[in-house]
């Protein structure tokens, strides 16, 4: 019979130190002075899926705790709009996925609210998307304007020989350890993404707790046969 | 009272764990917690979020904290402690009695004559400015600035502001955005304060209106204003507004408001030339204490033309990764760092949707700009499409000739310092120019 795994493994936010910056380093220096109370206003993230847009904006929130606010926009706009105001009284507003407010009117309106809002309270936003601010979509030329405001950083994809250095960072802020030559086995046999790399150690952790095995290669075989199996 | 409470952290641990991150993030991260030994008050951003808290995790947070075997009640209602306001207690702006309740001047002291650029596109309005700053009230009134976004109208209006501060600490002088006044009147009306908010307005020495566009179709908003405008200008207080276009234009605003805005100066500003646009990179720079070499500024005003926010927002980009990376600021240096971000501008401004929108533009078929014709209703769309097709895009002139019917380089060298020279002298020459380089650019 297996063990149960219980719910005490290591915490694993998104912070700075998970996050592998290959390629990337002058928009985490950026990001990480931003939140030490740096006077630049905001920043303008963009890249391709599974480039840690969304990882990058949760380590900001991590940092500044309660005077910030994370917004996964795309998952929220059939919500309301009101859920824009009032929020730039916290000190930085992450929005992430920002196009998915491009073409709609209220969603536009409340976004350019906010920034206006913001510019008065001084505070600061720090948003991501699939692309710069002008090839989005949006509609309202005084929003477009004032997103190009935003310093522009294009989120690399990491290259070949950084995805398993990365896997590695991601899994010792678990308590993993990941010898090389599995980390190389697992980008060989399954979907090369980021995403679903690391949805593939949250499974091995949890295996591995439940085996109470390290992650060698037969057990990560095993477990990604089981999984295909299914 | 304790400013953050150790039974709040406790739940926020929890909650944490139990939460996926990015849930945790949007709901329960920015609330703010203030603790009594007999409630726990958590302020959250806005309405929404409470409603969402009461909806969603409230019977999770009412377990946790009486887990902690603490006898507190929970309260969850919008506010935020670095303001220390909180909504709930609306109408906070009745002062004393038969006073006017005084608004803030939302001035920003950043903006001033002395770091506004000026060039040939904003002189104008840059001089009429001026002389408001120094005459408020007499000289004109109201001064209506106009133009598209991003090309400094809120700083010239601001200028004027803090140029009345200088001389008058005491001045009583209030920049709003359209948007805000019509939110500031709404909850007037909605907590019975509407009284104080028309004196507050009506008292000012000067009142700043930013993008009087959005006042359009909201009826009751263009009342209250048009009596503010009145009140205003009748005791000789100054008025500065801006807008995106000129004011008949403003589609949705009572023709009242519209033949008023025109009762004082009306000046354009335009988008800026090249120079000034190098001028603004230059200066921006030098505020910062970065040493910009002017080929750099040449290059990123070259190829960001649609404003000057986009403009400032290029070279904080470059600048943050010579930071970062402690190299310095060369031109190589900036087209790396702006590679990407110009690639994806490349794509969009293509020399076949220059040719396209300008053939649209002077209602011509693209075939016509690209056949042989030299009459003058064609070679002239043609030249300007290949002056376009020079500024906006990284193509070489034989391939710029290439793409317009197989013409020779020298053609469209030719073609080009015609517009330009054309520009100079016939306005409507430059105007198309401008429009074409407006709709291409966004």
């Amino acid at each position: 019979m297996s063990q149960l795994a219980l719910p005490l493994k290591l915490q694993d936010h998104a912070v700075f130190e998970s996050f592998w910056p290959a390629g990337n380093d002058a928009l985490v220096a950026y990001l990480r002075e931003l939140v030490a109370g740096g006077t630049a206003a905001g920043c303008w993230l963009w890249g391709q899926a599974s480039t840690g847009k969304t990882h990058l904006l949760q380590a900001v929130c991590a940092r500044l705790g309660s005077a910030s606010i994370y917004l996964p926009l795309r998952e929220l706009v059939d919500t309301s709009p009101e859920l824009l105001e009032g929020l730039a009284s916290r000190a930085c507003i992450c929005v992430d996925d920002i196009d998915a407010a491009a073409g709609r009117p209220g969603w536009e309106i409340g976004l350019f609210r906010l920034w206006n809002a913001a510019v008065e309270a001084g505070s600061m936003l720090v948003v991501a998307a699939v692309a710069p601010p002008r090839e989005c979509g949006f509609e309202l030329p005084d929003l477009l304007s004032r997103l190009g405001h935003l310093p522009a950083f294009h989120l690399l994809p990491l290259g070949e020989d950084e995805r398993p250095r990365a896997l590695q960072l991601r899994a010792s802020h678990r308590g993993l350890e990941l010898p090389d030559e599995t980390a190389r086995y697992l980008l060989k046999r399954s979907r090369r993404d980021m995403t679903s790399l690391y949805e593939l150690l949250d499974r091995l952790d949890s295996e591995a707790l439940k085996a109470q095995r390290r992650l060698t290669i037969p057990f990560v075989r095993d477990v990604i046969g089981a999984h295909a199996g299914c | 009272m304790q400013a953050d409470s150790s039974l709040w952290n406790r739940c926020v641990s929890e909650l944490r764990a139990e939460l996926p991150e990015q849930q945790f993030n949007t709901w329960i991260r920015p609330l703010q917690a203030i603790e009594s030994e007999q409630t726990l008050k958590l302020l959250a951003p806005n309405r929404f979020v409470v409603d969402w808290l009461q909806q969603h995790h409230i019977e999770r947070i009412l377990q946790l904290v009486n887990a902690s075997g603490g006898n507190v009640e929970v309260i969850v209602e919008v506010g935020s402690r670095e303001s220390g306001s909180i909504s709930a207690a609306p109408g906070r702006l009745s002062g004393r009695v038969n006073q006017a309740p005084r608004i803030e001047s939302r001035l920003n002291p950043s903006f001033t004559f002395a770091n506004f650029v000026e060039g040939k596109s904003n002189q104008l309005a840059r001089a009429a400015a001026s002389q408001v700053g120094e005459n408020p009230g007499k000289s004109y009134n109201p001064l209506f600035i106009y133009g598209g976004v991003g090309l400094g109208k809120t700083h010239l209006m601001q200028s004027i502001g803090n140029a009345m501060l200088a001389r008058d600490p005491g001045a009583r002088v209030s920049y709003v955005h359209s948007e805000r006044f019509v939110g500031d009147m709404v909850r007037g009306l909605q907590h019975n304060t509407i009284s104080d908010f028309k004196r507050s307005y009506r008292t000012l020495d000067a009142l700043l209106i930013d993008d009087i566009q959005f006042f359009a179709g909201k009826e009751r908003s263009q009342e209250e204003f048009f009596h503010t405008f009145n009140a205003l200008l009748e005791g000789q207080r100054q008025i500065v507004l801006t807008c995106d276009r000129y004011p008949k234009e403003v589609s949705g605003l009572e023709e009242r408001l519209k033949s008023r805005f025109g009762w004082g100066l009306t000046v354009a500003i335009e988008p800026p030339e090249l120079e000034t646009s190098v001028a603004i990179l230059m200066s921006k720079a030098a505020a910062e204490g970065i040493g910009l070499p002017e080929e750099v500024a040449f290059f990123i005003a070259k190829r960001i033309r649609s404003n000057v926010r986009e403009l400032e927002g290029a070279l904080r980009r470059v600048v943050a990764n010579s930071r970062f990376t402690g190299r310095p600021i060369n031109l190589e240096f900036a087209k790396e760092a702006l590679r990407d971000l110009l690639a994806m501008q490349d794509r969009l401004v293509s020399i076949e949707n220059i040719q396209k929108t300008v053939a649209e533009y002077f209602k011509l078929r693209v075939a016509d700009l690209l056949s042989k014709r030299r009459s003058r209703s064609v070679a002239r769309p043609r030249q300007i499409a290949m002056a376009l097709a020079k500024d906006l895009t990284s193509h070489s002139l034989p391939e710029i000739g290439d793409a317009f019917g197989g013409r020779d380089h020298t053609t469209v060298l030719h073609g080009c310092r015609r517009v330009a020279a054309l520009r100079e002298s016939d306005k409507r020459v430059d105007e198309d120019y401008l429009n074409l380089l407006r709709t291409l650019t966004g």
